[in-house]
């Protein structure tokens, strides 16, 4: 009993504490709901023009694909500089904005992801809490039942289980918003090299 | 001929044209050190040198190198030229960033666990003071006649000045929210605070303590929450002043003269700290996100690379001449 007690108070120290301005916000990183264009590209400002231009099939194709993590970087540059052998800063600068349209939702959409799986957190320590309360009470029963006992610890021990394994993927879970940013700044860096040729 | 064996490398390093300087940065994540050359800007190795380094600093004679371990609860002293370390000193708990003296000694160190700041004699490696101060103190920063010492408390936001002589505080002024960084321009006269949360760099009168003016930031097309001002350097000639802006991944060029910013250059992402070489040719940026310093070509105002460095880049030092 007191090991579970021991084992949820490291659990959740560290995961809570470091939470910065958003109390529900279980990750050590700062909490940054939205990424905007201006963090990742220093080029012109999307105009009316630019922002139909993302529309076009081409560009979203190409965008699609170079938002792909699994195509590695240098394969993306090459794709980038395909594009951009016809590509005036116009059509560039389109190409960023269909790249943005792609990571930005998926980002949020994960921010999301993540305060909700912090909330079941929160809630599946709390119902510990309870089963641990509702097991001392059966202990302290004048005529025990055991077998209430027993259940009672096995529910509270998969749960406990549960909760452990959520917060040790937390580190992961926490750290895929800031691949998502890396990705968005190093094909900016790669779609900018080209403005201007 | 032994004579002139002798004298050949001496006089190659003569003829070398551009004096080249080590750059130090502290990998917080890493728990290592990369050294730049700062002619070449390429890598000259990575040092290993305690757990989660962050704050960086040099003596004026270039033969210490001083690295907050934050996680070892101490500061480890290095040999600049070989990177082997040659000693600890006590620092508190949980050192942050720290300041030295102009003249080299002693050192002063944010505790932001314990709310001091810790004074540390770099020879006899003994505390000589703890100096209560706000809340989770982080920005230190000295005066260029070194008789006062500034320290930027997070959370109760203040920038508080300590005499050097008697370790008290002597006056406090209240600023934006989160202040992480102080500093002086070269012959006194101002004062620059930045402040992460409130997205502001207030710039101090030290001589009457009174905030002469609030440095905003707008960028076009980044999201004001993302502009979160750290790190401040300022020219010697005090007619330039860059503001390192976090996530928003930008370093805001200022005029020294009326403090109004004139550019934004874009670096890497969440940027945090900077250095100039001791000539001012360029002035090196720490992208903690992207794990790559940028170079900043400082009379063009512009990025004219980008070196990829250890795990989260936190802190930069560069050796003077």
């Amino acid at each position: 009993m007191k090991r579970i007690l021991f084992a949820l108070t490291i659990a959740a120290g560290p995961a809570w504490s470091a939470a910065g301005t958003d109390p529900e916000w279980p990750c050590i990183q700062r909490k940054q709901p939205h990424l905007s264009l201006g963090q990742v590209w220093a080029g012109p400002v999307p105009d009316d023009r630019v922002t139909e231009l993302a529309r076009d099939p081409r560009i979203d194709a190409l965008a699609a694909r170079l938002e792909q993590r699994r195509l590695p970087m240098e394969e993306a540059e090459a794709a980038i500089a395909d594009f951009a052998a016809d590509a005036d800063d116009a059509r560039l600068t389109a190409l960023m904005v269909a790249v943005m349209g792609k990571i930005e939702p998926d980002r949020s959409a994960l921010i999301e992801g993540i305060a909700r799986y912090g909330r079941s957190q929160v809630a599946l320590a709390q119902r510990i809490e309870e089963r641990r309360a509702q097991m001392a009470e059966l202990e302290a029963a004048a005529d025990p039942d055991f077998d209430a006992i027993d259940a009672a610890e096995e529910a509270l021990d998969w749960d406990q289980r549960i909760f452990t394994e959520r917060q040790q993927s937390l580190t992961y879970v926490c750290e895929t918003p800031v691949i998502l940013e890396q990705r968005a700044f190093a094909l900016g860096r790669a779609i900018a090299a080209h403005l201007g040729e | 001929m032994k004579h002139i064996l002798v004298l050949a490398p001496a006089l190659a390093l003569l003829a070398e044209p551009a004096l080249a300087n080590r750059v130090f940065v502290t990998n917080e994540k890493g728990n290592d050190v990369t050294v730049l050359d700062s002619d070449t800007l390429e890598v000259i190795g990575t040092y290993p040198v305690g757990n989660r380094p962050r704050g960086i600093t040099i003596s004026p004679d270039g033969t210490e190198l001083y690295v907050c371990a934050s996680d070892d609860n101490l500061v480890r002293v290095f040999d600049p030229n070989t990177m082997e370390e040659l000693h600890t000193l006590p620092s508190g708990p949980d050192p942050e960033l720290f300041v030295l003296h102009p003249s080299g000694n002693p050192l002063y160190v944010a505790n932001e666990d314990d709310n001091l700041v810790t004074v540390v004699d770099v020879k006899t490696k003994q505390v000589l003071a703890e100096i209560p101060v706000g809340v989770e103190p982080e920005g230190m920063g000295v005066s260029p006649d070194g008789k006062i010492v500034i320290n930027t408390s997070e959370t109760t936001n203040m920038a508080h000045f300590i005499d050097t002589d008697t370790f008290e505080i002597v006056a406090n002024v209240l600023v934006d929210s989160r202040p992480r960084f102080a500093e002086y321009n070269h012959d006194g006269t101002k004062l620059y605070v930045s402040a992460e949360i409130g997205g502001t760099v207030s710039v101090i009168d030290p001589a009457t303590q009174e905030i002469t003016k609030k440095i905003t930031f707008e960028v076009p097309g980044v999201l004001p929450e993302a502009i979160q001002p750290v790190g401040v350097r300022v020219t010697n000639d005090g007619k330039k002043v860059f503001v390192a802006l976090g996530p928003s991944n930008r370093v805001a060029v200022i005029d020294g003269e009326t403090d109004e910013v004139k550019d934004y250059l874009l670096v890497g992402q969440r940027v945090w700290q900077m250095a100039f070489t001791p000539d001012e040719k360029y002035l090196f940026t720490t992208n903690g996100n992207s794990n790559d310093v940028s170079v900043i070509d400082v009379a063009a105002e512009e990025v004219i690379k980008s070196v990829a460095v250890g795990q989260q880049p936190w802190g930069v030092v560069v050796a003077p001449n």
